[in-house]
């Protein structure tokens, strides 16, 4: 029985999250705070990949993810389009990726080759950020209007959370105590609150990174990949219930929980917001 | 299409055990969406992430995916560990190696399948008693190759009646006057 179910629709307006299921980009469009699960859609059909790490450009409206079966980096517009491969060399594991929607720039961690990288939209000018004291980086998250970059590595040994300015410099671990495998980072810049999701701890946490305020939102989750913020919630997705889920980031308790048609492991998910957060570009102010 | 009237618009989605499928706008190409457990593609033809096979035989005899076995030796938290066609592991941990991580990483010794975390050992032969590369050891019990008269599993210690471990020369016999020695 052919399902009519129209694919590879264009956003309406309006903000969304995204989110990697292997094989396919899905959006689920947020109506306030809620998600409007009977409107999720797949975005982008890529049967024969492995998506991982999903970011957003709001500037040009562009997807972009990581591809662990190429392994690749490539972009599309979330209004239709064909699939552009940016990054197909020198890739192993990439398994995280962040837009500098100011600066026109993105950065990906690959967990095999142990480097966090940028290079222009375009996929020129790339060269390594940092290729020492990596072990598993996993999320990666830029803060454009502050100029700071933030990642995560699940380095069972020793996990931490880290920043730098985007040029590489000023690098240093913000967090290294009480953590297991912080799969998650998300950077919401109306709060200027870090979060992270972590499969070991089992817990959500935020902290403002200036104030090292740390505290915890909720514990006792089961397996979180992947964490995004919009407003007062946090999104993410889970290993073990195959679903993305809503947290109250106040109150600290989940609210909602979407269940995609097809069961299997959920990945990277981002927020495209309807509108770019304002900020001034670092670069120009200084 | 079904918006033509005929009985032959809508015809069954082409995707294993009955599952859904859609037709992507514009090329009109049909995607399963809904792929049984462990597969993935527009057929279902590949298998998903952590398992392995090839469920309709597109390289030989089909395989059903199955999820990869990489003897205990990879991470639960890591994606991509193994080869969605092959299996062959790609992601072995603890210095093991092989399709299925299931022997030692060379210039390391021990038995990969055993449960504890130093499972395979480095070889670290002694330099100074050992002929040959360093990193060589045997695989189960990590003997290294010793020069003549040298013992010990590194090669770091003269047999018995033998002494003065010199570097490439391995070691000297004792010379002890049969007369006054005591063995």
């Amino acid at each position: 029985r052919p399902t009519p179910r129209p694919d590879v629709t264009p956003l309406s307006p309006g903000t969304h999250l995204l989110f990697a299921q292997s094989g396919k980009i899905e959006h689920i469009p947020l109506d306030g705070q809620s998600m409007k699960k009977s409107e999720a859609k797949t975005l982008l059909h890529l049967p024969d990949k492995v998506v991982i790490a999903v970011a957003y450009d709001c500037v040009e409206k562009m997807v972009y993810w990581t591809d662990i079966t190429g392994p690749s980096i490539s972009k599309a517009s979330i209004q239709g389009g064909e699939p552009i491969t940016i990054i197909r060399t020198d890739l192993e594991s990439p398994e995280g990726i962040a837009i500098d929607h100011l600066g026109r720039t993105m950065f990906w961690t690959d967990s095999m080759r142990d480097h966090i990288e940028v290079a222009s939209l375009d996929g020129s000018q790339r060269r390594v950020l940092f290729d020492t004291d990596l072990v598993n980086p996993r999320p990666i998250i830029a803060d454009p209007a502050h100029g700071h970059l933030y990642w995560a590595d699940w380095n069972r040994d020793a996990p931490k959370i880290e920043t730098s300015y985007m040029d590489g410099t000023n690098r240093r671990a913000l967090v290294t105590d009480n953590l297991g495998l912080p799969n998650g980072l998300t950077y919401d810049p109306q709060t200027s609150l870090l979060c992270w999701a972590d499969a070991g701890t089992r817990k959500v946490e935020c902290m403002n990174p200036s104030r090292s305020d740390r505290r915890k939102v909720m514990e006792g989750i089961q397996y979180p990949f992947a964490v995004a913020a919009y407003g007062r919630n946090l999104y993410y997705t889970d290993w073990r219930r195959d679903a993305v889920i809503a947290v109250d980031r106040a109150v600290g308790r989940e609210t909602e929980e979407y269940l995609p048609q097809k069961r299997s492991r959920l990945y990277g998910i981002t927020t495209a917001y309807a509108q770019c957060p304002s900020g001034q570009n670092y670069c120009t102010v200084n | 299409n079904a918006l033509t009237g005929s009985s032959g618009d809508c015809r069954p989605c082409p995707c294993p055990e009955r599952t859904a499928c859609a037709q992507v706008p514009g090329t009109g190409e049909v995607v399963c969406t809904n792929c049984p457990h462990g597969r993935r593609g527009t057929r279902c033809e590949i298998c998903d992430d952590g398992f392995h096979g090839d469920p309709s035989g597109q390289s030989g005899a089909a395989r059903p995916c199955r999820p990869c076995d990489c003897s205990g030796n990879v991470d639960p938290n890591a994606v991509g560990v193994c080869d969605h066609l092959t299996g062959r592991c790609l992601k072995c941990l603890h210095h093991t190696d092989g399709d299925r991580c299931q022997h030692c990483q060379r210039s390391y010794y021990g038995n990969a399948l055993d449960t504890n975390a130093d499972k395979c050992k480095s070889c670290s032969c002694d330099p100074r008693g050992t002929a040959g590369p360093l990193e060589d050891c045997h695989p189960a019990t990590g003997q290294c190759l010793c020069l003549g008269h040298v013992t010990g599993r590194d090669c770091s210690r003269c047999a018995i009646g033998y002494f003065n471990l010199s570097p490439g020369q391995g070691c000297e016999r004792c010379n002890c006057n049969p007369t006054g020695s005591s063995s």
